[in-house]
């Protein structure tokens, strides 16, 4: 198959924003989490958690929409222990990361050969409904046919307008930017601290779900890193929702490319592509993009 | 014995009692009990020479990783990359140890160990330097880090020096290959364990010596604790970082050596199964005290042959959520216990 002609392909580029779902659900979780002052590097972990426990309850109990809402309640309470730990008692926020990666990675796996006796995959399950309204428009039809993609398209203006035109949106910035001056005009910046965690865990049970969904079960490690693109997505976005759009469809332009280059059978090696994203959010970083400012109490323990 | 020892002290035994509790409530849950789950681990390890020897020798590459990762978190920043820097620099050292087959041992072995140092280094130098120049989180780039790495030792792995449908590099000489410590105490018999472990804690005491009894040591520390202040009594900031960083990343290639030298005899793609993320757990626990990494390992591997060891009744991924729920115990008491002295202080 020729490779230039499949990648200019319309199926190539519905590929492509289609698979930008989990980047900007995982991006923009991270996104709110930072806004409100917090860096959360367990995005990666939080859609493990997800995309797990929506598949298990699912299965369990033959409901799609009782594994979704049980996927999100538990990630919105593993996300109020994740507040638990960074806020109030005010612990370093990149090591509880690392910690809550480890644990999530942890009791997946565990469960996993608790409950499957795998320790690849679970059985099939029926994935989210698909989304009929747009089937008989050629293109759209297959971008927008699930309803976690719309939702992610809706979610660039709607964090966009919470984030900037609302005033929940500025006290949440204000507890990232400067929390004492926040404090002292009034703003709970704690309160809002964790309800930005909350919206991170939110957000990342989507993605992961998605995932879980777009292959019809879970396996380990099919995050597979994206956790962490996403946290670049939202570094090279400049923590701007528009933006961060933009930086997802790169990314998710790469992985489209990978698999078409996998299905084609081209003499570029596969690990080659595979290093691409993560080797152009370095150069990016490094002083293609200009300075990128996070949230100036990022990071700080407040 | 002085205060801060006292506080850690009650910190990190009060964490490990959470964490046991924790371990308990989990094997109960799934019906079995957590008494006899916890003998058959500590039967294993301890009234065992050759699960002794598994556990020192899983012992051995994290007190290598942690040490390196410990010179890093002094200087107050992170590294979450050892994973991937301990990967290139062990990839290259068995490829040296296979193409200069044909000199004498103590060429190759030293020819090895600088080799992998470096190029595990250079690997922990980049990310500190995009840090000082652009001011460009090392976090994420240490992350990225880690799977530009890993693809690229699996590219050159695959494409070039694999051994035919397999993921492994050629076997190094059998004469290279580093003496079992079972060939002079044969209680450790059939075990991995080899002289390695004994060089790892030559490493751990010097990496100790470095860190709290040396010029160099104190000026890593003066950085980590005020960079501000460090920089106004005249230290040079940078230099220092980026020495850390290229010690800590070479030192974490050792955990190769314990591998190939000591194993297998080459490189295996995923032979590092995680130590570089276990190692900053190591650490953590260890409060990054080099001597204190010895004990810390020895708990992790522990934990993960003991994991090995009762696969039978529970699932041996119940040592991952351990090491998870270990971390995290280690920091919220910590912390609770730091303030509750500060407050009667």
């Amino acid at each position: 198959m020729d490779l230039i002609s499949s990648i200019v392909s319309l199926t190539f580029i519905a590929q492509v924003i289609r698979l930008m779902t989990p980047f900007y659900l995982g991006a923009s979780a991270a996104n709110f989490s930072e806004r409100g002052g917090v860096i959360n590097i367990s995005i990666e972990g939080f859609m493990n958690l997800s995309a797990f426990s929506f598949a298990v309850f699912s299965i369990a109990t033959g409901s799609i929409l009782l594994g979704f809402i049980m996927a999100i309640a538990i990630n919105l309470l593993f996300s109020l222990l994740f507040a638990y730990f960074t806020v109030k008692l005010k612990l370093d926020q990149i090591v509880t990361g690392v910690g809550f990666n480890l644990l999530s990675a942890g009791i997946t796996k565990f469960l996993m050969v608790y409950i499957f006796k795998s320790s690849s995959n679970t059985e099939r399950f029926e994935g989210l409904p698909d989304l009929n309204f747009f089937e008989s428009i050629p293109i759209l039809g297959s971008i927008f046919s699930d309803y976690i993609t719309i939702f992610t398209f809706a979610l660039i203006f709607i964090s966009g307008f919470v984030l900037f035109k609302t005033r929940f949106g500025l006290r949440l910035r204000s507890a990232g930017e400067n929390p004492w001056a926040a404090e002292s005009l009034g703003v709970n910046v704690r309160k809002y601290k964790v309800y930005g965690i909350l919206i991170s865990g939110f957000l990342s049970a989507l993605a992961g779900m998605w995932l879980a969904s777009n292959q019809n079960s879970y396996s380990d490690g099919m995050i597979a890193g994206r956790g962490y693109i996403a946290l670049a997505a939202m570094i090279i976005g400049k923590w701007k929702p528009v933006n961060i759009f933009f930086a997802c469809l790169m990314f998710s332009a790469f992985e489209a490319l990978e698999i078409s280059l996998q299905v084609s059978g081209t003499d570029i090696p596969a690990q080659l592509i595979q290093m691409l994203p993560y080797l152009i959010t370095v150069l990016v970083l490094i002083g293609f993009i200009g300075k990128t400012r996070p949230p100036a109490a990022d990071g700080v323990p407040y | 014995m002085n205060l801060k020892t006292k506080i850690n002290l009650i910190s990190v035994s009060v964490s490990l009692v959470i964490t046991l509790l924790i371990f308990s409530l989990i094997i109960l849950l799934i019906g079995q009990n957590p008494a006899g789950i916890l003998s058959i681990i500590l039967n294993d390890v301890f009234a065992t020479g050759y699960g002794m020897g598994q556990t020192l020798f899983k012992a051995t590459s994290l007190i290598f990783c942690a040490c390196g990762l410990a010179i890093c978190f002094h200087v107050a920043l992170f590294n979450i990359g050892a994973e991937g820097q301990l990967n290139a620099g062990s990839f290259v050292i068995a490829l040296v140890a296979v193409y200069f087959a044909d000199l004498p041992f103590p060429i190759v072995f030293l020819f090895c160990l600088v080799s992998g140092f470096i190029v595990s280094g250079i690997f922990g130098l980049i990310p500190a330097y995009i840090k000082i120049k652009k001011d460009v989180s090392e976090v994420i780039t240490t992350i990225m880090f880690n799977f530009i790495i890993l693809a690229l030792v699996n590219f050159f792995l695959l494409d070039f020096f694999a051994v035919k449908s397999t993921m492994r590099t050629e076997k190094i000489s059998e004469n290279f290959m580093l003496t079992k410590l079972s060939d002079f105490m044969p209680f450790f018999s059939g075990s991995s364990l080899n002289v390695s472990f004994i060089l790892a804690l030559a490493v751990a005491v010097i990496s100790y010596i470095l860190i709290y009894k040396t010029k160099f040591g104190y000026e890593l520390r003066a950085v980590g604790f005020n960079k501000t202040a460090s920089k106004f009594i005249g230290l040079n900031v940078n230099k220092i970082t980026l020495i850390a960083f290229f010690a800590g990343a070479g030192l974490t290639s050792l955990s190769g050596i314990n591998f190939i030298f000591g194993y297998k005899g080459f490189y295996e793609m995923g032979f590092s199964s995680n130590i570089g993320f276990t190692a900053i757990a190591v650490a953590l626990l260890a409060k990054n005290n080099p001597i204190g990494i010895i004990f810390s390992s020895l708990l992790f591997s522990i934990l993960e042959y003991g994991g090995l060891s009762v696969n039978q009744q529970v699932p041996k991924e119940i040592m991952l959520v351990v090491q998870g729920v270990i971390i995290l115990a280690i920091l919220s008491v910590d912390k609770i216990v730091n303030n509750y002295f500060e407050r009667r202080l």
